[in-house]
């Protein structure tokens, strides 16, 4: 209605809100290329003098943006790997086969989604601590640091997500069982079936839930900044830039900051760009909850 | 790693939820390598861990150099520095530790004392040790690095607080010197302070920051042991704050605030060097950065004592500090200690000081980065001629300074006092408010801390 | 919403004796099969949801250090208690300040989304448009954390225009006033993108002939807004509020990103307060009790909202 009568309208506000929404980036992009003393300084200016380099020279200079670039990927890696794999496996035996407890464990799989995160980071930190035989531990999971000496702490508490195997559930549902059974009389194990008939056939809801998990995973923070602070070792990229700040001196703090930020968000921004058909309809789909 | 390590079984329930834990990781057959310091084979070099917060800079590099120095001369026991920018480091001592993975030796907070060695983290100092502690370092500093009545390690950096000034802003409001009291201090903060026509500071008169505790608290305690107040009671369990000297205090700062001298939202640590506040209360470690930060104009920089808010009144501040103490999960404890004599008790050479002049490794260390140790005698060798006269205030302190209370919760007592100070700063409370309000959550804490 | 514990469609009926045999023994190879298949899942819940809640349960109701097992000090209700006590500053200001902070979100976020979501609906560029709202979502909490807090300050972006506007400067992070509704501005401007996408895929699913119907009748966009797309959206409206709530209830991130719970205790968190009284006072029991706190709201907040959903699915 509103758009019918007033088109400019609409235009206005929507403009409005992206120009809100962007200009923060904006804002990032160009501070990274301010100079010394050229930052946090009055009057305000949106342009650098120059599009000046040093500052992302000088981030490369005060972290090992490899090594936290490398713990990124791999914790995102195994996040990912993972969640695909468990989810879909999981969501294929609560929708296609049938075995006592099948509704139980479909609603434990539903109850798991109401637990929020904050309560299992004191516990989750222990456990891994705790870990038996990892890390120096004993059997008894005493005398060593666990499992925080590894990058495998990065991913640990999120290698499995009930939401992932509720939407593989709801979409393996609709797959037609004649064409499993067909398979089956083919002679095709389960498993036969599930990785050449299911898999292909929820090939879109995949690259949902994994494109979902990646962003999910390259950007946590929390767990993050605590598992480095255990061992710095295993840094990623947030906490390592997040580090920054107290690392450079106060007149380039920003720009440096800035720089890195632009780094760090470049690859799952591209991820998006490219694929946001699919992450778009992951925001949607986690409407079904 | 054989269930013999395992000490004791305190019950049932403990064991059997170790049991279910053992299961997957025999499934999950993580290579994981152990943590632990040094390859253990006979033969090789024990390696001790330090943790401290010198993490950049000239720290880093100053605390280096003597531990490059150990590890030239002895072959059985080497030591590797970590670093943590300072606001992470109570964090990190308590995480690590908690991950099995805390630093053989641990450079804290001397405020974080009582929680440390309540935790069990801190070892106390061994008897011949506590006796060289005891006799080195002035009342102050000893007082600092003991919790109980029981030392607990080599006090190191001993930060005294006194006032900063950028005289050029004092001439130009016409003004000849630092302020020596209260009301000088106020009259001066007034006169030097500038606004353009947004409302923004150009200059503050005093600089009341809400950057860091130290700009808060530190400032404040300063102010109030100047005023012969206490924070907390001589017997660790209740605040002290709710008192005449507090809540002059509250009432000098809330003055200075409501009439414009000062700007709480303003960064003092970017802002002074940058000559946009006149005075402000801070630690000695300052000159040195305000040194390489300022250049050239550090010459308009003057330090004096904290003002009392009478003529007449005894002179007394703040003073706060580190200590080197040893983890109580050490292995090696003993090469620890002996490592940490090296360091802060034997005497050696100064090469720049008259011939024959001696001090301790730490001290040539901390004077060298503009800081100081609670070591009277090394401070007047070191700081002798040519040294940073801006240095002399800070020195002066350690005989009159009060150290900062270390009970355990000290640490949540400072935060819930920093709440209230920035409350109040910001007109959120008036000084009645903050006072109540302070030792109303001050009492809850501490004794909830015991 | 769809009704998720609907029985899975159990295909055929069985067939006769002769196959009855046979298909008993692959039942049972596949029930096998199937536990294989959750094997995974069902001991990573097992290990990481169900052993850790037993274990924050246990150290809330505990004293401990942090550091060997074996000291765990059971003291019952004292670290609840002790949450509430006099002159604890759980209550207020920091669960005060938890719940005002989801409320502030949930409000900013829905009017924005709302406005956007009837404008944005059938222009033209849609696909720019959502591209350029979805930033903020894929983007690192500290990337937005550092951003917000850089434009916040005296020389930044925000003050910037408005010192250009012939406006004062606002010291937003620093003042304890503006600093909550400050950090509210931003977790909503994060996830306001995801809400106009609900809503504008609610708004679609409303009949074009409502509209039409109501364009005859001479109804203004205003009542039209009031009397026919509010009312339709409400499901999609429910749904971004109370995802919005909860996800403000528990955020943390940002704040320690942009305050660090400062200046003050002005926005500080129950989360966050959990995160520092474990992680950096090593006062375990507390820190999981005030865990326990908060998420009997967040139960209470979900609860009310299966309720709501169960209730309008009997309506329909």
């Amino acid at each position: 209605m509103i758009r019918r009568r007033f088109p400019w309208l609409s235009y206005l506000v929507v403009v409005t809100g992206a120009v809100l929404t962007v200009v923060p980036f904006l804002d990032m992009v160009m501070t990274s290329f301010k100079g010394p003393g050229e930052s946090g300084t009055l009057p305000y200016r949106f342009l650098p003098e120059a599009f000046d380099l040093s500052n992302y020279r000088a981030a490369f200079d005060q972290l090992d943006l490899p090594v936290l670039f490398r713990n990124s990927v791999i914790a995102t890696a195994l996040i990912t790997g993972s969640v695909l794999l468990t989810s879909s496996l999981a969501g294929y035996a609560l929708a296609k086969l049938r075995f006592p407890g099948r509704d139980f464990i479909f609603r434990l799989v539903l109850s798991t989604m109401m637990f929020p995160p904050f309560l299992f980071f004191i516990p989750h930190f222990l456990i891994l601590v705790h870990w038996p035989l990892a890390g120096g531990n004993d059997l008894f999971g005493r005398g060593g640091a666990g499992l925080t000496v590894s990058i495998a702490a990065l991913a640990m508490p999120f290698l499995v997500n009930g939401f992932g195997i509720f939407l593989m559930r709801q979409f393996m549902v609709s797959i037609p069982d004649e064409v499993l059974e067909a398979a089956r009389i083919d002679g095709a194990g389960e498993f036969a079936v599930w990785w050449r008939i299911v898999v292909p056939q929820t090939k879109p809801v995949l690259v949902t839930l994994g494109l979902l998990t990646f962003v999910d995973a390259w950007n946590e923070y929390i767990w993050a900044l605590l598992v480095s602070t255990a061992n710095p070792d295993v840094m990623t990229l947030p906490v390592g830039i997040q580090l920054l700040q107290d690392y450079v001196d106060p007149t380039r703090t920003m720009p440096i900051v800035m720089a890195g930020l632009v780094l760090s968000i470049l690859p799952v921004l591209i991820l998006f760009l490219l694929l946001q058909k699919y992450y778009i309809r992951g925001v949607m789909l986690s409407g079904l909850k | 790693m054989t269930p013999s390590r395992r000490t004791r079984t305190p019950n049932g329930g403990l064991s059997r939820r170790h049991f279910a834990l053992s299961l997957p990781s025999a499934l999950l057959a993580s290579g994981c390598a152990a943590p632990h310091q040094g390859t253990g084979r006979p033969g090789d070099p024990i390696v001790l861990t330090l943790l401290s917060h010198y993490a950049s800079g000239e720290a880093k590099a100053a605390l280096q150099g003597p531990v490059d120095a150990w590890n030239a001369t002895h072959e059985r026991v080497k030591v590797r520095t970590k670093a943590v920018e300072f606001t992470d480091l109570l964090t990190t001592f308590m995480v690590r530790q908690a991950a099995g993975q805390g630093a053989d030796i641990l450079h804290p907070y001397c405020l974080w004392n009582g929680q440390l060695v309540q935790a069990g983290v801190l070892r106390p100092a061994p008897s011949e040790h506590a006796e060289e502690i005891t006799r080195g370092y002035g009342e102050a500093a000893v007082a600092a690095s003991s919790v109980g009545g029981k030392v607990y390690g080599y006090p190191t950096e001993v930060q005294t607080y006194a006032l900063y000034c950028n005289r050029r802003l004092l001439r130009e409001a016409g003004i000849d010197g630092p302020p020596r009291t209260w009301p000088e201090l106020e009259e001066t903060a007034q006169r030097t302070a500038r606004r353009d026509r947004y409302g923004n500071t150009l200059v503050q008169g005093f600089g009341l920051s809400t950057y860091d505790d130290s700009t808060t608290v530190g400032q404040t305690l300063a102010l109030l042991n100047a005023a012969g107040g206490r924070f907390v009671s001589a017997d660790g369990r209740r605040t002290a704050i709710d008192s005449p000297a507090g809540r002059a205090v509250f009432d000098l700062e809330h003055r200075l605030v409501v009439n414009g001298a000062s700007a709480p939202g303003v960064n003092v640590y970017k802002a002074f060097p940058s000559g946009q506040v006149a005075m402000v209360v801070s630690a000695g470690w300052w000159t040195g950065s305000l040194k390489a930060l300022m250049g050239k104009d550090y010459r308009d920089v003057g330090v004096a004592p904290v003002p009392v808010p009478g003529a007449d009144d005894k002179r007394a501040t703040l003073s706060t500090g580190f200590m080197l103490g040893v983890n109580a999960a050490s292995e090696y404890p003993r090469e620890a200690w002996e490592f940490l004599r090296w360091l802060n008790a034997e005497k050696v050479r100064v090469k720049s000081a008259a011939k024959g002049a001696t001090a301790t490794r730490m001290s040539s260390l901390q004077v060298s980065v503009g800081s100081m140790t609670g070591r009277a005698d090394d401070m007047r060798t070191l700081l002798g001629k040519g040294s940073d006269p801006n240095l002399r205030p800070f020195l002066d302190a350690l005989a009159y300074a009060v150290p900062e209370p270390n009970v355990p919760g000290a640490q949540q007592a400072k935060s819930l006092l920093r709440k209230n100070i920035e409350a109040l700063w910001t007109g959120q409370q008036s000084v009645d408010d903050a006072l109540r309000t302070t030792r109303r959550q001050v009492d809850q804490e501490v004794s909830r801390s015991w | 919403m769809v009704n998720t514990l609907a029985p899975v469609t159990t295909g055929r009926v069985a067939h006769g004796a002769a196959v009855d045999g046979r298909s008993r023994t692959r039942r049972r190879r596949q029930a096998v099969v199937a536990y294989l298949f959750l094997a995974p899942a069902l001991l990573f819940f097992a290990l990481f949801l169900i052993l850790p809640l037993g274990f924050a349960l246990l150290l809330s109701m505990s004293r401990w250090a942090g550091f060997d097992l074996g000291d765990i000090d059971p003291v019952g209700l004292d670290n609840f208690t002790g949450l509430f006590a006099d002159g604890s500053t759980f209550l207020a200001p920091i669960l005060t300040n938890t719940l005002l902070f989801a409320l502030g979100t949930v409000a900013l976020a829905l009017a924005g989304s709302v406005l956007v979501a009837t404008c944005i609906d059938k222009l033209r560029f849609q696909g720019l448009w959502r591209t350029l709202y979805f930033l903020p979502i894929v983007t690192t909490v500290v990337a937005v954390g550092n951003v917000w807090k850089y434009m916040y300050e005296p020389g930044g972006l925000v003050n910037g225009v408005l010192n250009a506007l012939g406006l004062g400067s606002v010291a937003f992070l620093q003042d304890p006033d503006t600093a909550l509704p400050s950090v509210v501005v931003v977790q909503a401007w994060a996830s306001v993108g995801s809400a106009i996408l609900i809503l504008t895929a609610g708004l679609k699913s409303v009949p074009e002939s409502y509209y039409e119907a109501a364009a005859l009748d001479g109804a203004g966009p205003v009542t039209v807004f009031w009397k026919i797309t509010l009312p339709l959206l409400r499901p999609s409206l429910l749904f971004v509020c109370i995802t919005q709530f909860l996800t403000g209830l528990q955020s943390f991130a940002l704040i320690i990103v942009m305050t660090k719970g400062g200046p003050g205790d002005a926005t500080d968190v129950a989360a966050l307060e959990m995160y520092r009284q474990a992680f950096s006072y090593g006062d375990w029991g507390t820190a999981s009790a005030a865990a326990f706190v908060l998420f009997v709201v967040v139960l209470g907040v979900t609860l009310v909202q299966l309720w709501i959903f169960r209730r309008k699915g009997e309506d329909a």
